[in-house]
């Protein structure tokens, strides 16, 4: 008898480390999915935000090396990851180059930069040991929430960036309800008539995507202030075309995105858990694969004729 | 006249472009204690000495087959960003067929790549599918499957056709007979390099230009309305451009394999120039135009190994590849913007004559 409950002991801890860690590790794809999904809204399709967090999470992991300010670093990662967004807005907006190309050039750009600067920091041959920073961004428990016995630790003891993107979804939810919501919707949907309307398309633009920049570096110095702490090459993996996949799945609906997200997080747990259990007969590769599978079976249950903004990744140009 | 001054300020623009790429380039590496005179005077050894243009070409030709299949997606409007993945499925049934029939001593890399670019279309054919079908997004699709493929593939180097006495993650290697002969003794221009460019190049340029087919592709690409009113099958051109470019594709992956690699391994597209991904912007930067299309993987292929050879002799980290690659790509995007302002204040001015 004793046996049987110390299984079930074991088996209540392995869901509770699996629900546990799909909430916290999604925080990234959350919040960068959350805005991306206003901007595509708002008629950009930018697909650079894959650039943006890889540089934030250089960024914040050279600053923090260096200070071990962990502010610091995520205010440097926030910035820098403006940056690459601002140089994707000029391209686009000012100069009404083609979307998808510009971001995928960028993103080249920034694993470029980012393998470069790291190389030229601690030199070509890493240590077997790569440079890694000693503390990382700590866990803030919500005061009398987290007391609540399983439920409170489950939901309330997670970093503060958590919290944030949670509130983020019905903040961007209750967005489309207002003003300011419908205008972004307008230059999404026919930019033309938007401007006749007096809506200035361009500053509109500009505007979210700075913002969408900034959030997109924090949400990738999560990967390596948070939850590593270290660098690696290429750290996001796709992340970001990930968090474009999943707006997709969640039809442009903030409210759908939430449940999308964790789904795909759920699986990229599940997964990890798969392989770290050690299940022999049964190929490491595969496990890899089933976000990816399951994200397409997802799409093909759920996501058929859905169509999105009108102007999503056309060039606006200005009546010359 | 006018066309040539058209001509001139073109070249003219490509020349400044790839000028400023370099600066803003060459301002990087001086800001990183790097000697970028030095720096690009290997790139350019690296690239186009007469001794090196063969690596140059062989180093172009997946990124040309790829790109010459993208042209063909991309004019009918699907957006396959999954070349990679599809190169990958080429790749690997290629090296898969030759290991399986390596003791008959019959030539047949043609069955071989006829299969790898089966299987490369057969890895196109699903978002197509789900495309025309079921209204599915492609970009998401086939990106999702290029994870999917390079874990596959992964698996399959792991386990079954792992190479015993390797100590990578690689099959065995292929054997001479089933090897894709080499055309210039010396240098590894091999005959895929001389199929590619002299037969594939002007097919889809026929194709594209010339037939019936490549207009109803042109057509359905501009607007499905009117391809509807034209009675076009839209559904069936649109898969079958999508088969095309998983084809070609393919076709790169079996090339590799059995005239550079001669064994498949995982980084048959390595990180500094993902083939699939950087033919995506061959192809965008060609304007869809197959000739062009060919020029363009010619300068980035060359770009490719110079900066490789950089890496080498000047000890400038890969990354810079990227870099340099990304800054051309943006400056050739600027580069078109420039000419058709030029060309639009040019219209401007014949009209108020």
């Amino acid at each position: 008898m004793e046996d049987s409950g110390e299984v079930e002991e074991e088996m209540n801890d392995v869901v509770f480390g699996l629900i546990y860690s799909s909430i916290s590790l999604a925080t990234p794809i959350l919040l960068v999915s959350i805005i991306e999904l206003i901007v595509e809204k708002g008629g950009v399709l930018n697909l650079s935000i894959e650039g943006s967090m890889l540089i934030g999470a250089f960024s914040a992991f050279m600053v923090a090396y260096y200070t071990d300010n962990l502010i610091y670093a995520s205010i440097t990662a926030a910035f820098s990851g403006l940056l690459l967004c601002l140089l994707f807005a000029f391209l686009t907006i000012a100069l009404a180059l083609d979307q998808m190309v510009t971001g995928i050039a960028l993103n080249l750009l920034a694993l470029g930069v980012t393998s470069y600067l790291y190389r030229a920091s601690f030199g070509w041959y890493v240590s077997p040991i790569p440079p890694h920073i000693e503390k990382t961004i700590a866990t803030l428990e919500i005061p009398v929430l987290s007391k609540i016995p399983l439920i409170g630790e489950l939901l309330f003891n997670h970093i503060p960036h958590t919290y944030i993107a949670f509130i983020m979804v019905f903040i961007c939810w209750f967005l489309f309800k207002t003003d300011l919501g419908l205008k972004i919707r307008a230059i999404g949907e026919d930019p033309e008539i938007a401007e006749a309307l007096g809506i200035n398309v361009n500053v509109l633009r500009y505007i979210l995507l700075l913002v969408e920049g900034a959030i997109a570096g924090i949400s990738g110095s999560l990967l390596s202030i948070a939850y590593y702490n270290m660098f690696l090459d290429n750290m996001t993996s796709g992340r970001g075309y990930v968090a474009i996949a999943l707006i997709i799945l969640a039809r442009w609906n903030p409210l759908l995105l939430l449940p999308a997200v964790y789904f795909f997080n759920f699986v990229d747990v599940l997964q990890l858990r798969i392989q770290a259990s050690g299940l022999a007969w049964f190929p490491y590769q595969f496990s890899l694969m089933l976000p990816y599978l399951f994200t397409i079976l997802a799409l093909f249950i759920m996501g058929r004729r859905v169509r999105g903004p009108s102007s999503l990744a056309k060039p606006y140009k200005k009546l010359r | 006249m006018s066309i040539n001054y058209l001509l001139l300020t073109r070249f003219l623009l490509i020349l400044v472009v790839i000028g400023s790429a370099f600066i803003v380039g060459g301002i990087i590496i001086a800001l990183c204690g790097g000697n970028a005179l030095l720096a690009f005077y290997w790139l350019f050894q690296g690239a186009f000495t007469p001794m090196l243009i063969p690596e140059t070409l062989v180093r172009a030709t997946p990124l040309l087959l790829i790109s010459e299949g993208l042209v063909v997606a991309f004019s009918a409007r699907m957006w396959n960003i999954g070349a990679e993945g599809q190169f990958y499925m080429g790749g690997i049934s290629a090296a898969i067929f030759c290991i399986i029939f390596k003791y008959f001593t019959i030539p047949m890399q043609p069955i071989a790549l006829l299969l790898a670019g089966l299987s490369g279309a057969l890895w196109a054919l699903a978002p197509s599918i789900l495309k025309v079908r079921y209204g599915i997004n492609e970009i998401i699709t086939t990106l999702m499957l290029n994870y999917i493929a390079m874990y596959f593939v992964s698996y399959l180097l792991q386990g079954p056709f792992r190479d015993p006495v390797s100590m990578f993650p690689e099959t065995e290697s292929i054997p001479l007979h089933l090897q894709i002969p080499v055309v210039v003794g010396g240098t590894r221009l091999h005959l895929g390099v001389v199929f590619s460019f002299f037969v594939i190049v002007p097919v889809t340029y026929y194709f594209l230009e010339r037939t019936n087919y490549g207009l109803r592709i042109k057509i359905l690409g501009s607007s499905s309305r009117v391809a509807q009113y034209s009675k076009i099958h839209c559904d069936k051109v649109m898969i079958q451009s999508m088969l095309i470019s998983g084809f070609l594709a393919g076709l790169a992956g079996g090339i590799e394999v059995l005239a550079v690699q001669h064994k498949m391994r995982l980084e048959l597209s390595p990180s500094y120039c993902q083939y699939g991904y950087t033919g995506i912007a061959v192809a965008l930067l060609s304007y869809l135009n197959p000739i062009l299309t060919m020029f363009i993987s010619i300068f980035i292929g060359g770009l490719i190994n110079g900066s490789m050879t950089m890496h080498r002799m000047a000890s400038i980290p890969v990354g810079m590849a990227n870099i340099i690659q990304s800054l051309i790509i943006v400056f050739i995007l600027i580069g078109y913007y420039v000419e058709d302002k030029l060309s639009w204040r040019i219209l401007e001015r014949l009209r108020r004559k």
